[in-house]
This record gives C-alpha cells, sequence and structure tokens, in this order.
C-alpha cells in the first residue's frame, strides 16, 4: 500500500505567508511572459526577414563602385577595378572576401517571346555563387546548354511592375515571372544566337541579372572582343558593412559603397539585439522568481522543521518527503505556465491579426519551441525544487 | 536484525566512566528475542544511549552496528529505511504531533509500514485506557495520556528491536503494567528484541539480561 502524503500535509505550515507566495507566482509569471515573448518574436523576426536577410553566415554583403567624376567621365577604364585594386581591397583585414560583377563584353536583347510583347536591350552580370543570397541547385550552364537560369534583382523586378501598366504591359507576380521562357539574343563579333532563359531566383542583395559564371565566361569569349573583361562593381563580403575603417579606406579610395541594402540587416540586427536584450532580461526575472521560491520553500521547511524532523525519526524517508512536498506546487508551475503559454497566444494572434494584418509567413500560432521552453522551465524548476527539499532534509535527518 | 555496540562512549564523557559501567567502552551483541534491562541513574547517559542507538546523535567513540553494518556511513534514507522496518523506540520526551488527533499521530507511523490493521489503534487504545482521547489533539493530552500514546506507536510496524526510553515516567504502576505487558506481546509476535532503559529496576519486566550504564 502507498503511504498517503495527506496526513503529513498540514504538518507543513505553509499557510502564513501567502503574500511572500504569491509574489514568487506573479513574479514567475511575468519573468516567464517576458522569456516566452522574446522568444516568439525572435521566431518572428526570422521569419519575417528570412526572405529579405541579406547576411549570409553573419557577414554583410555590399557592392561598391568608383565615383564617377567630372575628372573620369569618358575614361570607362578609370572607373573599372583592375586587378591591382581587387588585391588592394582583399588584403585589408576588415575584407573578408571581394567578387567582381563581371558584365558582359557583347549585346544582348532580351524579348519574352509571343507571351509579352516586350522587348529591350539587356546586360547581364555573373557574380562568384557565394556572394549570391539565393542560389538554387538549377543555377548552372554548361556549353551546348540552350536554356539559361537567370537570378533577377527583386528591385528591377519591382520596378518592372511599377511601369508595366504605363507601357501597357500586364504586372506579374514572382511566381509568374517564374514560369515565363525569355528570350535572350546574344549578338557581337558578327555572330547572333537565341538562348531560352528563365528566372529561378529573386536576389534581393545584388542589383543585377545574374547569369552563371561558366556561361558568361563562354560568351564573353565567342561575342565579345576584349580578352579580359573588367568590372566596374565588386561585391565585398564584411563582417560589418558600417565599420568605420572600412568606410574610412573606401572614402579615401574614392570608392561608393552602396549601403541601403545594408539597412535591413541592420535593422534585423537591432531588432534582435533588443529581443535578445528582452529575452535575457525575462531570463533573470525568472531566476529571480525562482530564487524567491525557494526562499519561501526553505521557509516553509524552517517553519516546519519539528514536524518534518519528526517525520524523519519516525522512519520517512526524506526523498519521499521531497518528492511530495515538491509536487504540491506542480500544480502551480502548471498552471503559471499554461496562464502564460496562453497570454503568449493570444499577443501572437492579435500581432499576426492586427499588426501583420495575417501576412502569410507568420503563424498565428505559437513556435513549438515557446511551448517546448515552456515544458522544460517546468521540468528544472521542479528538480531544483526537489533537490532543494532533499538536501535540506537530508541535513535535518543529519542533524539528528 | 541485531544490534552491535563496540567500545561505545560518549565524546563528552571520561575515559574512568568505563570501569564502573557494563554499556560504556564494552563490546556487546545484542541477541534476537533477549530482554534487556537498563538500569541507569540521572545522568549516566541513558537518554544518549538510545538516541546513538537509533542513530540520532553522533557524538560519541566506538561504533554502532545494525548487523554487520557500522551506521557511522547510514545516510539519512537509510535511516530511514531501519526505523521503517526494523527498529521502533518510545522518547522519553513523547515527541508527538501537538497540532494533530491522536488518531492522526497513530496513523501517521502506521501507514509507514502497517503491520497492524487500523481497528488495532482502537483496541489498543482501549486497552491502555485512552480510547475515548482518539479523537483529541495530543496537545491537549496529559503527559500521561501522550506516553501511551507514544508507546501504541512504536507498536504499529514491524521491528526487531524496540528501544524504551523511561515509557513510564508518567504512568501509574497499574498503567505501566499494562503498557508492558502489550509491549511484551507485541515483541513476542515478532520475536524481536526490547532494550529498556530505566532509572530502576521493574518488577514486571521478566528481563534476560541486566546491566548497569
Amino acid at each position: 500500500m502507498a503511504v498517503s502524503f495527506q496526513p503529513i500535509r498540514p504538518l507543513l505550515q505553509t499557510g502564513t505567508n501567502t503574500v511572500s507566495r504569491w509574489f514568487s507566482y506573479i513574479g514567475l509569471g511575468i519573468g516567464v511572459l517576458l522569456l516566452l515573448c522574446s522568444i516568439q518574436m525572435y521566431v518572428n523576426i526570422q521569419q519575417l526577414l528570412k526572405e529579405g536577410s541579406i547576411r549570409k553566415n553573419g557577414f554583410d554583403f555590399v557592392s561598391i563602385t568608383k565615383s564617377v567624376t567630372n575628372q573620369t567621365m569618358g575614361q570607362p577604364e578609370k572607373n573599372l577595378f583592375h586587378q591591382p585594386d581587387i588585391d588592394e581591397l582583399k588584403s585589408q583585414p576588415f575584407i573578408d572576401g571581394v567578387a567582381p560583377l563581371v558584365p558582359n563584353d557583347f549585346r544582348v536583347k532580351l524579348s519574352a517571346g509571343d507571351v509579352l510583347p516586350f522587348s529591350t536591350d539587356m546586360f547581364l552580370e555573373t557574380l562568384e555563387n557565394d556572394f549570391i543570397d539565393t542560389i538554387p541547385p538549377s543555377f548552372t550552364w554548361r556549353e551546348g546548354q540552350p536554356s539559361i537560369p537567370i537570378i533577377l534583382s527583386s528591385d528591377f523586378f519591382e520596378i518592372y511592375n511599377v511601369f508595366a501598366p504605363g507601357q501597357g504591359l500586364p504586372q506579374v507576380s514572382k511566381e509568374t515571372a517564374m514560369g515565363i521562357p525569355v528570350q535572350i539574343t546574344a549578338e557581337g563579333n558578327g555572330r547572333q544566337e537565341i538562348f531560352y532563359a528563365k528566372i529561378v531566383a529573386f536576389s534581393d542583395r545584388v542589383n543585377s541579372v545574374l547569369v552563371p559564371k561558366a556561361f558568361l565566361d563562354w560568351a564573353n569569349k565567342s561575342f565579345g572582343t576584349k580578352k579580359y573583361v573588367e568590372a566596374s562593381r565588386l561585391f565585398i563580403k564584411v563582417k560589418d558593412a558600417n565599420n568605420p575603417d572600412l568606410l574610412r579606406f573606401l572614402d579615401s579610395k574614392n570608392y561608393k559603397l552602396n549601403k541601403d541594402k545594408t539597412l535591413l540587416g541592420r535593422n534585423k540586427m537591432v531588432i534582435q539585439g533588443i529581443f535578445t536584450g528582452l529575452g535575457i532580461f525575462g531570463l533573470l526575472v525568472v531566476l529571480l522568481a525562482l530564487m524567491l521560491f525557494s526562499f519561501y520553500l526553505q521557509l516553509v521547511i524552517a517553519r516546519s522543521k519539528d514536524s518534518l524532523h519528526l517525520l524523519l525519526m519516525l522512519g520517512y524517508s526524506p526523498s519521499w518527503l521531497g518528492r511530495n512536498v515538491s509536487r504540491r506546487f506542480i500544480p502551480v508551475y502548471i498552471s503559471i505556465i499554461v496562464v502564460t503559454l496562453a497570454v503568449v497566444q493570444l499577443m501572437q494572434w492579435s500581432f499576426h491579426h492586427f499588426v501583420m494584418y495575417d501576412r502569410p509567413e507568420l503563424s498565428s500560432f505559437i513556435h513549438w519551441g515557446v511551448i517546448a521552453t515552456g515544458v522544460v522551465l517546468v521540468a528544472l524548476s521542479m528538480v531544483t525544487n526537489y533537490r532543494l527539499v532533499r538536501r535540506m532534509l537530508g541535513r535535518l535527518g543529519e542533524a539528528g | 536484525m541485531q544490534l552491535i555496540i563496540r567500545d561505545l562512549l560518549p565524546l563528552y564523557f571520561d575515559k574512568d566512566k568505563t570501569r564502573l559501567s557494563d554499556i560504556w567502552g564494552k563490546n556487546i551483541d545484542f541477541k534476537k528475542g533477549e530482554r534487556i534491562k537498563i538500569v541507569a541513574p540521572s545522568g549516566s547517559g541513558k537518554t544518549s544511549l538510545i538516541h546513538f542507538l537509533y542513530g540520532m546523535r553522533k557524538e560519541y567513540s566506538g561504533s554502532i552496528g545494525y548487523d554487520d553494518k557500522s551506521i557511522a556511513g547510514f545516510s539519512a534514507e537509510d535511516f530511514a529505511t531501519y526505523r521503517k522496518d526494523h527498529i521502533s523506540v518510545v522518547f522519553q520526551d513523547l515527541r508527538l504531533f501537538p497540532e494533530q488527533t491522536v488518531m492522526q499521530n497513530l496513523e501517521i507511523k502506521r501507514q509507514l509500514n502497517p503491520y497492524h490493521p487500523k481497528e488495532k489503534i482502537t483496541e489498543m487504545a482501549q486497552r491502555l485506557g485512552i480510547g475515548d482521547k482518539l479523537s483529541s489533539r495530543s496537545r491537549i493530552c496529559s503527559y500521561g495520556e501522550q506516553q501511551r500514546v507514544a508507546i501504541i506507536r512504536s507498536l504499529l510496524q514491524p521491528f526487531d528491536i524496540l528501544l524504551l526510553d523511561e515509557p513510564f515516567s508518567h504512568l501509574d504502576n497499574n498503567n505501566s503494567e499494562k503498557a508492558m505487558t502489550l509491549m511484551l506481546e507485541e515483541a513476542a509476535l515478532r520475536n524481536a528484541t526490547i532494550i529498556f532503559a530505566d532509572l530502576e529496576r521493574i518488577d514486571y519486566y521478566p528481563y534476560t539480561q541486566l546491566y548497569h550504564l
């Protein structure tokens, strides 16, 4: 027959300090709420800015050009980056990588074939894959392949949609655009060839029309006239695009940094920083509340010392008592977590519905990580309480 | 379970105490079913001895063994197991829960390892003349009544050793004899050893061994 805790319960003097107990419950609730909210908001930011992120593996990717001035106008070679320039950039400690945006050295015409009555002169560029934010596996080309995958700048695409109605052209969604086959006509060196191109991805980072390097290298050789094509734009990979050393260096070289692309990254970092801070604060409040609670438990044990000592003398085991004393608080902990999770859920729903207008990237429901954190917190509190009570009882038992 | 003492002496006693004592500084094996009487005048360390044997205090030199295990290395958990299954005690200072009723006090002990059904509590209480006190808070019972509660409490579990520390200090002869009879019966049921420490000899305790402390 199992030993019942029921006759033991009245021996624990818990009733007299209700206020301090409720304070610790409320403190715990607030701390948990802060913590879980921060986690949820952190997840929200990740999901909202996943597409827009220009940071890859913790780096900023920014493009630089040489400033076109009155002195350099009309002398294109002065506005191009030459190998010594690139080597000099690479040697700077605050720059982790440099890649030229190599342009086409031949005439490119783009038309939408029969689908849209649209034709324009175009440019193509290529960039090392490492520097591109969205690379689908299909972004490759081999000689003889008639179709070319394209990564288009999201900005260019938006500009098209802005001007399309005025030009009598239909506005298209990204999904549709990716389905439209376009014709690319390459002309030069007395040759002409037609390729079929398909948009395979959109880039938020690179303002260009990107094709695989293999294609452009081949095309520049086949249709171009120059032996070696130099870039007027470079992409640099840096830890922090706002690093003063970097900005000073670029200024001294008269290089222009295309900075707006870093703004989103900056904002995301700042917001994440705020919520990380809030999360840490929440964690501190949780710790404080748990400490308050452990003081309360110690007080209960100190007040009930005589009874507990006598129970140990009668043969009650410290671990059984510890288990049962700490078990009494399981419903309290679970209630706190359930109420907190409900509040976070309500906040998430309101945030999604009223602030984010049901944007599809977000969910109205809280992330599973938030629930898992709640569960872990309950388990952690129970274990620490149990150990605390058991240790105190063990000491009481050995004291004789 | 068998109780063994080896060269036992409280740290606060002089070595020459061992000269006159049958217990301090001696090696004794208390055998199963024995009825030990320890006669001890005030200040001879009677309560200390009971507390040492029950594992409540450690201020002694020498060793105490439950079977062949020295209790010096016991954890609170180990003691709990022995106190639940093998060794029972009547404290001189009674040690009841003052705010609980007599019945609750007894049931708290009984439920831990029930040797008797619950009805046995009522039966024992009636035998010792406190049948009408079962629903009274123990703090309002007289010392004599509390002492009888403590005696009954010690008999509700299985045990191999029953330690008695002046169990009749607040009882008249008639009630003491009734209580003694009950304890002898219960010890016989379990074939248990009784270690009975008191100020003087008591006629109605048929001891098999007598020690002077």
